[in-house]
C-alpha cells in the first residue's frame, strides 16, 4: 500500500482569509480521490499548493517520498503531477496537436525526446481523449467539451503518475457527462494512473471515486468512502447552506441513481 | 554648501512636478480604466502646445483663449482617437486580455508615430512659444531668485483642474461610474453602466486633459520642440506609475515627488560636478520607476490587488 | 514510402522533398545568397545593403523575445546603444583590439562586437532577472525606463572619459581606429548569418515551442512544465546579444557613435518590422524588414516631409485590421489543399 501523494496540515491564507486550513489527507497509488465542498471551500487552492502555483503557509506536500513543497510548478509538473485548469486555457493560435506537445515537450520526459517523438506521444493522448481528427485544427476553435478533453490530453502527454481534475465536467451536458467519464476510466487503466479530481457533478464523482474528501471554509470536514460521506451529517449541513447541493444529496439518498 | 540652491531647486522641482503630475492625469484614467497605455501621451501633450501656439501667432489671440482652445481640441481629439483607434480593439471586449492591452499599446503607438512627425512636419525642429507674453509682470521674485509669472499661472490653473477631476470622479454619476469600472468592468456592467458610453467618455476626458496639459507644459518651458514629447512621455509614465494605476491624486503627488526627486539630485550631483548633474537627476526618475515596479507595482498610492 | 514515414515523425525528413514541403529555409538560403549577389555584383551600394543588412538585425534580433515569446520591449534600443558605446570605447581606449579589429577579412571586428554583444547580453541577463516579472504594459514601460536610464548615464559619465576629444557624448573614432566598411560587411553579414540560424533553431526547438507557450498563456504554460522564468531570460539575453552586436558593428560602419543610438525610434523600427512581417516567424521580420526598407524608400523618395506621417498611418492600420501581420495573415489560407501555415513555419 505505497502512497502517492501525502498532504501534511496545509494553510494557506489570502490576506484575513484562510483558503485551507490545516488540511491533511493522504492517497495510495491508483486511487481515484474526489475533492468536492461548496463554493469557496478551497478546493482549487489546494489544488494549486499541490502543483506549486501557491507556495503554502504552513504544511507540507509530499509526492513519493519526497517533499515538494514549494517547489515552482515546472519542477513538480516534471516530478509527475499534471493538472487541467477549471477555465480551460487553451494555447488558442497552437493546433490542437502542438498544445498537446508542449504537454510531452514538458512534461516527465522534458528535455530527453525530440520534437518528433513529442509528436507521437501527443498524438496518442489525443486518441484517448477522441481528439485525433482535430489534431491539425486551431484550439480556438474547439468547442468547450473539446476543450476541456484537450486540457486533459495536454495534461497526459506530459506522461503523470498523478492527475489533477478540475471541474473538468463542469458545463457539459448529461450525454458528453458519461462520455468524459468513460474516457477518464479508461486513461487511468491505461496509463496506472492516479487520480483527484474536483467535481460538482455529485453523482459523477460518487460514483467514479474511490475516496471523497470533503472541504468546507478551508478545513477538511469529512473524508471517506463515497457512501460514508454522503451520510455524514456534517456534510449536509455544509451543503444545506447551498440549496442547490442539499437538494441533490437528497435526492441521491431517496432514489439513488 | 549654501542652502538657499538646496531650497531653490526644490522650489523649481515642485513647480515642474505639479505639472508633471497633472500632465499624467488622463494618462492614468486611461491606463486604469481601460488599460489603454497611450504610448503618444508625449505627442497628445503636444498638440496643446501647438494649438495654443498657432493661435497666438497666426491668429494674434491671447494665450488663454489658446489654453482653453486647446482644451476643447483636446476633448475632439480624445472622441476621434477612440472611434479610430480604440473602440475596435477595446469597445465590445468584457476583459481586456493582455494581448489587447497590447494591441491598443501598439495602436497609440502608431498614432504617435504619425502626430511627432507631423510636427516636425508642420513646424519644424526649432522651439516655438509665446515670446515674451506673460501674464501680469513677467517675473516675481521668491527667496533669492526668480520666477517667472507664467510658471506660476501653470501651476495654479493645473492644481485647479486636478481638483476639478477629483470632484468630478468622486461626486458626480458619471465620474462614479468610470470608478466603477476601473474597479470591476464585469460588474459595473451588471448595474447597468453602458460599458462603451464609459470607455468612449474616459477617452475624451483622459485625452482631452492630456491636450490640455500642453498648455501649461508650454508655459512652464516657455517654448517646445518636438523633442520635448520624449522627454515629457516617458516621465509621465513613471509618475502613473509611482502614483498607481487610475488615481488622480496619487498622479499629482507622484509628479510632485518625481520633481523634488530631480531637484534634490540636481543639486548633490553639481556638489561633485556641475556638468553632469542634469542627465544623472534626470536618470534617477527612471531608477525610481524600475524600482518600483519591481518592489510595489501596484504604486505608492495604489491598493493591493 | 520512407521519405513520407519520415516526414510523419518530423524527427530527420532531411529529403529534398521535406524541404521542398517546408521551404523556409530555402527562402532564408535565398535572402542571404541575395545579399551576398547584391554585393559582388555591386547591385546596390555598400550603404544600402547594410542598412537592409542593419534593419533585418535588429528585427531579428528583437525577434527571439517579441516575436517568439510576446514580450515587447520598447527600450530595445537600449542594447544597441550599449553594444554600440562598448565596442567604440573598447577600440578607442585598447590599442589591442584595435588591432584585432583588422585583421582576418572582418573575423577580428566580429570578435571585437562579440565582446560588445556580451556586454549588453550581461546587462540584459542581469535586468531581465527582475523586469521580466512584470507582464504587459508593464514590461514595455520598465524597458523604456532602462533605456533612458542608460541614455542619461552614458550623456553624463562619456564626455568625462576624455574632456578634450569627446564632444557631448559622441566619440568619433580616429583614423587609425576605424575599419574598411568592405570588412564592416562581412562581419555584419556572418553576424546577421548567425542570428538568421539561431532564430530558425529557437523555431524548430522545444525551446521555441516553450516561447510560443509562454506567449499564448504564461501561467498554463508554467504549469505544463515550461521553466518560464529561466526561457525568458535566455532570450531576453540573446535578444541583447545580437542587438548589442549590430549596434556595434553598425556604429563601427559609421565611424563613431552618439547618444542619439538609444533614441525610442530605433525600439519604434524594430516593433513596427516585426509588426508588419508578422510575429512568432522566422520569416515575418525577414519579410518585414525588407518591406519596411521599401516603404521607407518609397515614402520618401515620393512623400518627403510627410513620408514618416503616412507610416504611422499604415502601422495603424496594420494593427487594427492585419494584427498578425503578413505571415501572419498568409497562414490562414490553403493553396491547393496544402496550408500556408505548415509551409510558412
Amino acid at each position: 500500500m505505497e502512497e502517492i501523494l501525502v498532504v501534511d496540515g496545509v494553510t494557506k491564507r489570502f490576506g484575513g482569509l484562510v483558503a485551507n486550513n490545516k488540511v491533511s489527507f493522504s492517497m495510495r497509488r491508483g486511487e481515484i480521490l474526489g475533492l468536492i465542498g461548496p463554493n469557496g471551500a478551497g478546493k482549487t487552492t489546494l489544488f494549486n499548493v499541490i502543483t506549486g502555483v501557491y507556495r503554502p503557509d504552513e504544511g507540507r506536500v509530499i509526492f513519493k517520498g519526497e517533499d515538494i513543497t514549494g517547489k515552482p510548478p515546472h519542477v513538480i509538473t516534471r516530478k509527475g503531477i499534471a493538472k487541467t485548469h477549471q477555465i480551460v486555457k487553451p494555447f488558442n493560435d497552437m493546433t490542437v496537436l502542438e498544445n498537446a506537445m508542449v504537454g510531452a515537450l514538458f512534461g516527465k520526459r522534458a528535455h530527453q525526446i525530440t520534437i518528433g517523438q513529442a509528436k507521437e506521444i501527443a498524438r496518442r493522448s489525443l486518441e484517448l481523449v477522441g481528439l485525433a481528427d482535430k489534431a491539425d485544427e486551431f484550439a480556438v476553435k474547439l468547442t468547450l467539451r473539446q476543450k476541456k478533453m484537450l486540457e486533459l490530453a495536454r495534461a497526459l502527454s506530459a506522461e503523470p503518475e498523478l492527475l489533477l481534475l478540475d471541474e473538468v465536467l463542469a458545463g457539459l451536458n448529461p450525454k458528453e457527462i458519461e462520455e468524459a467519464l468513460e474516457i477518464i476510466k479508461k486513461v487511468k487503466v491505461e496509463r496506472d494512473l492516479s487520480i483527484i479530481m474536483i467535481e460538482h457533478v455529485m453523482h459523477a464523482v460518487m460514483n467514479i471515486a474511490d475516496r471523497i474528501v470533503v472541504l468546507h471554509f478551508g478545513w477538511k470536514i469529512a473524508e471517506g468512502t463515497p457512501e460514508e460521506v454522503a451520510n455524514n451529517p456534517e456534510v449536509i449541513t455544509a451543503y444545506l447552506g447551498d440549496p442547490r447541493y442539499a437538494l441533490r444529496f437528497v435526492k441521491r439518498k431517496g432514489g439513488g441513481e | 554648501m549654501d542652502l538657499s540652491i538646496l531650497a531653490i531647486n526644490l522650489v523649481n522641482g515642485l513647480l515642474w512636478g505639479i505639472i508633471l503630475g497633472f500632465a499624467a492625469v488622463g494618462l492614468t484614467l486611461l491606463w486604469g480604466v481601460m488599460k489603454v497605455v497611450n504610448l503618444a501621451q508625449g505627442e497628445v501633450i503636444l498638440l496643446g502646445s501647438y494649438v495654443a501656439i498657432i493661435l497666438f501667432t497666426q491668429y494674434g489671440l491671447s494665450p488663454l483663449v489658446g489654453g482653453l482652445a486647446a482644451l476643447l481640441v483636446g476633448l475632439v481629439a480624445g472622441f476621434l482617437i477612440y472611434w479610430a483607434l480604440l473602440h475596435k480593439l477595446v469597445g465590445k471586449v468584457e476583459r481586456i486580455t493582455l494581448k489587447i492591452e497590447m494591441s491598443t499599446l501598439l495602436a497609440m503607438f502608431a498614432l504617435s508615430i504619425a502626430l511627432l512627425n507631423f510636427y516636425y512636419y508642420a513646424f519644424g525642429s526649432e522651439p516655438r512659444g509665446f515670446g515674451l507674453w506673460s501674464i501680469g509682470v513677467p517675473y516675481v521674485r521668491v527667496l533669492d531668485t526668480t520666477i517667472r509669472t507664467n510658471i506660476l499661472l501653470a501651476d495654479a490653473l493645473a492644481l485647479i483642474s486636478v481638483a476639478i477631476v477629483y470632484l468630478f470622479l468622486d461626486r458626480t454619476i458619471l465620474g462614479k461610474s468610470i470608478r466603477a469600472v476601473m474597479q470591476d468592468a464585469q460588474a459595473a456592467s451588471l448595474v447597468g453602466i453602458n460599458p462603451v458610453k464609459i470607455k468612449l467618455l474616459t477617452t475624451v476626458i483622459g485625452i482631452g486633459l492630456t491636450v490640455f496639459s500642453g498648455f501649461m507644459v508650454l508655459l512652464f518651458e516657455a517654448s517646445v520642440t518636438p523633442e520635448i514629447a520624449h522627454k515629457y512621455a516617458p516621465l509621465s509614465f513613471v509618475v502613473v506609475v509611482l502614483g498607481g494605476l487610475g488615481s488622480v491624486v496619487g498622479s499629482l503627488v507622484a509628479g510632485i515627488i518625481i520633481g523634488l526627486i530631480y531637484g534634490f539630485s540636481k543639486v548633490v550631483v553639481s556638489l561633485f560636478n556641475p556638468r553632469i548633474s542634469d542627465p544623472v537627476a534626470l536618470s534617477t526618475a527612471f531608477i525610481v520607476l524600475i524600482l518600483i515596479l519591481l518592489f510595489r507595482p501596484e504604486g505608492i498610492f495604489g491598493r493591493k490587488r | 514510402m520512407a521519405a513520407g514515414h519520415d516526414n510523419e515523425m518530423g524527427t530527420k525528413g532531411s529529403t529534398l522533398e521535406h524541404y521542398l514541403k517546408s521551404p523556409t529555409l530555402l527562402i532564408l538560403v535565398f535572402v542571404v545568397l541575395g545579399i551576398l549577389v547584391a554585393r559582388i555584383m555591386g547591385m546596390s551600394t555598400l550603404d544600402t545593403i547594410m542598412t537592409v543588412m542593419y534593419f533585418m538585425g535588429i528585427a531579428l534580433s528583437l525577434n527571439i523575445i517579441m516575436g517568439f515569446a510576446g514580450y515587447v520591449s520598447f527600450g530595445h534600443a537600449v542594447f544597441l546603444g550599449l553594444g554600440g558605446y562598448a565596442y567604440v570605447l573598447m577600440v578607442y581606449f585598447i590599442k589591442p583590439l584595435a588591432d584585432l579589429q583588422n585583421t582576418g577579412y572582418g573575423l577580428g571586428a566580429f570578435l571585437v562586437a562579440v565582446l560588445a554583444g556580451l556586454f549588453a547580453a550581461a546587462v540584459a541577463a542581469s535586468v531581465g532577472a527582475a523586469v521580466l516579472r512584470l507582464r504587459g504594459a508593464f514590461f514595455a514601460i520598465a524597458t523604456i525606463g532602462l533605456d533612458f536610464t542608460a541614455l542619461y548615464l552614458f550623456k553624463a559619465v562619456v564626455p568625462e572619459l576624455n574632456p578634450e576629444q569627446f564632444f557631448g557624448a559622441q566619440i568619433i573614432l580616429p583614423a587609425d581606429r576605424i575599419v574598411e566598411k568592405d570588412l564592416v560587411f562581412n562581419a555584419m553579414f556572418l553576424t546577421l548569418v548567425i542570428l538568421l540560424a539561431v532564430n530558425y533553431y529557437i523555431r524548430k526547438s522545444p525551446f521555441g515551442v516553450g516561447l510560443t507557450a509562454i506567449k499564448e498563456d504564461e501561467d498554463a504554460a508554467e504549469v505544463l512544465g515550461v521553466p518560464t522564468t529561466m526561457y525568458k531570460i535566455v532570450a531576453f539575453t540573446l535578444a541583447g546579444f545580437f542587438t548589442g552586436m549590430v549596434g556595434a558593428l553598425f556604429s563601427l560602419n559609421g565611424g563613431g557613435v552618439d547618444e542619439t543610438l538609444f533614441n525610442l525610434g530605433h525600439s519604434i523600427d524594430m516593433i513596427v518590422m516585426i509588426v508588419i512581417g508578422g510575429l512568432g516567424t522566422v520569416l515575418g521580420p525577414v519579410i518585414g524588414s525588407l518591406i519596411y526598407f521599401e516603404l521607407y524608400d518609397l515614402l520618401l523618395v515620393h512623400y518627403p516631409g510627410v513620408n514618416l506621417i503616412i507610416l504611422g498611418v499604415i502601422v495603424a492600420i496594420v494593427v487594427l485590421f492585419f494584427p498578425e501581420g503578413l505571415i501572419g495573415l498568409l497562414r490562414k489560407y490553403r493553396v491547393r489543399g496544402v496550408r500556408l501555415r505548415d509551409v510558412l513555419e
